[in-house]
């Protein structure tokens, strides 16, 4: 369990950058919690905060019933070896073999040497790394790279790993491969993984919480599905809007019939609902678009659709959805 | 004409210039690593921020210099007669050359590890390396290409300050050049010094790029 209390963090210089104005946060043990918001939102200096590697300028920071701002350099030194951090650069030592990069952990623990070669062989077995592990960093793909990063990041058995923009550097195909393996770490491991990104899809595919970001506060938190069906925040409702939906073509948008977006998480997903809604109350309903996709492991669909009736059928249609536990919004006002 | 004598007295030279300026590298480094570690971790935002000392540290760096070496080593001949128990020929040369390259080795060390990326001093923090840890096991291995390189710039140098050390008595090729070539109006003794110098350098700076390339793995 972490605990943000009021954390506030200034960066002084030519122009001073308040990074984080008074953060309050809390993110319990075991999930993967998202951290998202646009670059400059203080999420990395939040992050930071947690392993010290950045200190507040006042408030607290609790990892596990530990107040972290106040720890001596050697007990700092100790607790950071119990939370693994992964970068966006990886960070990877040039110098040093896939091995001998996974083991410098280890090394700086003073592991015995036989512990090292056994736990190293396991890691990159986890990681899929194990016909790699004495080339060079310099010899690998970026996606390879990252997998040496996670797999140095869990060598001294954290219960907690920071990602800090892991998949940012990665292509497409890559980021999906990198999510699927931190999922896999999370459940497997049953550690704490904290995500902090710039894309929603992130977000989407591994997080089973959220907050959202914006000038060094929270704006939101809550479970990924609720803030992605119900966005209560202006900047949570501006980071989904690029993601779901669709530019409507504007002919289609001045049509005097009303335009729905209809929103169905978990199990509305698989009810007829949109056929029931026709035979109810009678109404024309004209699907404009359509998506279905998955938040983590719970199915999530949009609709887009026309309605064509009275204005009467046209209320009468939203209560009905509504009854139903279909988000509903009124797409052109 | 160039005959056995004159031969033997090249070949020695060239010994003792090779020996002037190896074990002047040796020690210049041996004192200068340190000062360049200590330049680079006080900076602000480093490992070991300390702005005084950091601009102290600097100062004096800069101060050594800029002594032009031909001064510098006549100005600290009571020094080197301390050291060397006299302050004419081979041994007592290193002083002074020691002494011109150890600034000269700091700075040069300071911008290798300035060129270690700042993320992976903040991934070796993040898994809770402590200062002496980072400078040993991530931040020197890193620039350890780079710092071959200055080890081979100093000696390089040092070649040319030890023939400048020549014409106070400072033994080896240069010596033999002001005496020879230049006193007795020997132009082919000169001509052969200079080739031995040319032929040095290339040697030197060949074999400091052949063990940086060892070093150097981000390919």
């Amino acid at each position: 369990m972490i605990e943000f209390k009021n954390v506030h963090k200034t960066f002084e210089g030519r122009a001073s950058v308040h990074a984080l104005r008074g953060v309050d946060l809390s993110i319990p043990s075991g999930e993967i919690f998202g951290i998202i918001g646009q670059s400059g939102a203080g999420k990395s200096t939040l992050v930071r905060c947690i392993n010290m590697l950045e200190r507040p300028d006042s408030g607290e920071v609790w990892v596990d019933g530990v107040l972290m701002n106040s720890l001596s350099p050697k007990e700092l030194s100790k607790s950071r070896k119990r939370i693994g951090m992964v970068f966006q650069h990886f960070n990877l030592l040039n110098s040093r073999t896939v091995f001998q990069n996974i083991a410098f952990p280890l090394e700086l623990a003073r592991y015995p040497k036989k512990d090292i070669v056994e736990r190293v062989t396991v890691l990159a077995e986890l990681v899929g790394l194990t016909d790699k592990l004495q080339g060079y960093p310099g010899q690998l793909s970026g996606g390879q790279k990252q997998r040496v990063g996670i797999a140095r990041a869990l060598a001294t058995q954290p219960r907690l790993l920071l990602c800090d923009e892991a998949t940012s550097a990665l292509d497409p195909d890559t980021t999906i491969s990198v999510l699927r393996l931190l999922k896999d770490i999370n459940e497997r491991l049953k550690l704490t993984i904290i995500v902090i990104t710039h894309e929603m899809q992130v977000i989407q595919e591994i997080c089973d919480q959220v907050a959202v970001m914006e000038n060094g506060t929270v704006q939101e938190t809550g479970r990924v599905v609720d803030v992605f069906t119900r966005p209560r925040s202006r900047a949570a409702r501006s980071m989904l809007q690029g993601f779901w939906d669709p530019k409507l073509p504007s002919a289609l948008q001045s049509t005097g019939n009303t335009i729905l977006r209809l929103t169905f998480a978990n199990q509305k997903v698989h009810q007829p609902v949109i056929a029931q809604l026709v035979r109810t109350c009678g109404v024309d309903v004209n699907i404009l678009y359509g998506r279905i996709d998955q938040l983590k492991t719970a199915p999530f669909g949009i609709l887009l659709v026309e309605l064509a009736g009275s204005n009467e059928q046209r209320s009468q249609s939203i209560a009905f959805l509504q009854e139903n536990q279909v988000e509903v919004e009124v797409f052109n006002p | 004409m160039i005959n056995q004598a004159i031969l033997s007295m090249l070949w020695n030279g060239t010994l003792d210039t090779l020996r002037m300026v190896s074990i002047a590298t040796f020690l210049a480094t041996l004192a200068g690593l340190p000062v360049g570690v200590l330049l680079t971790t006080t900076a602000p935002g480093h490992i070991l921020e300390q702005p005084f000392l950091h601009r102290v540290c600097g100062g004096i760096v800069n101060l050594g210099r800029s002594i032009p070496f031909i001064i510098l080593m006549v100005a600290i001949i009571p020094f080197t007669r301390l050291i060397a128990g006299t302050s004419i020929g081979t041994t007592a040369a290193i002083v002074p050359l020691t002494v011109a390259a150890t600034p000269f080795v700091a700075r040069l060390v300071d911008g290798a590890l300035r060129e270690v990326d700042a993320g992976v001093i903040e991934a070796a923090e993040s898994m809770g390396a402590t200062p002496p840890q980072i400078i040993y096991k991530v931040m020197i291995p890193e620039a350890l290409p780079g710092l071959v390189l200055a080890v081979t710039v100093t000696a390089v140098n040092l070649v040319g300050y030890s023939a400048m050390a020549g014409s106070i008595g400072g033994g080896g090729l240069g010596d033999l050049a002001i005496r020879y070539g230049y006193q007795r109006f020997r132009g082919d003794i000169m001509l052969m010094t200079v080739i031995i110098l040319v032929l040095l350098v290339q040697g030197i700076q060949m074999l400091g790029d052949a063990v940086a390339r060892k070093f150097y793995h981000r390919n």
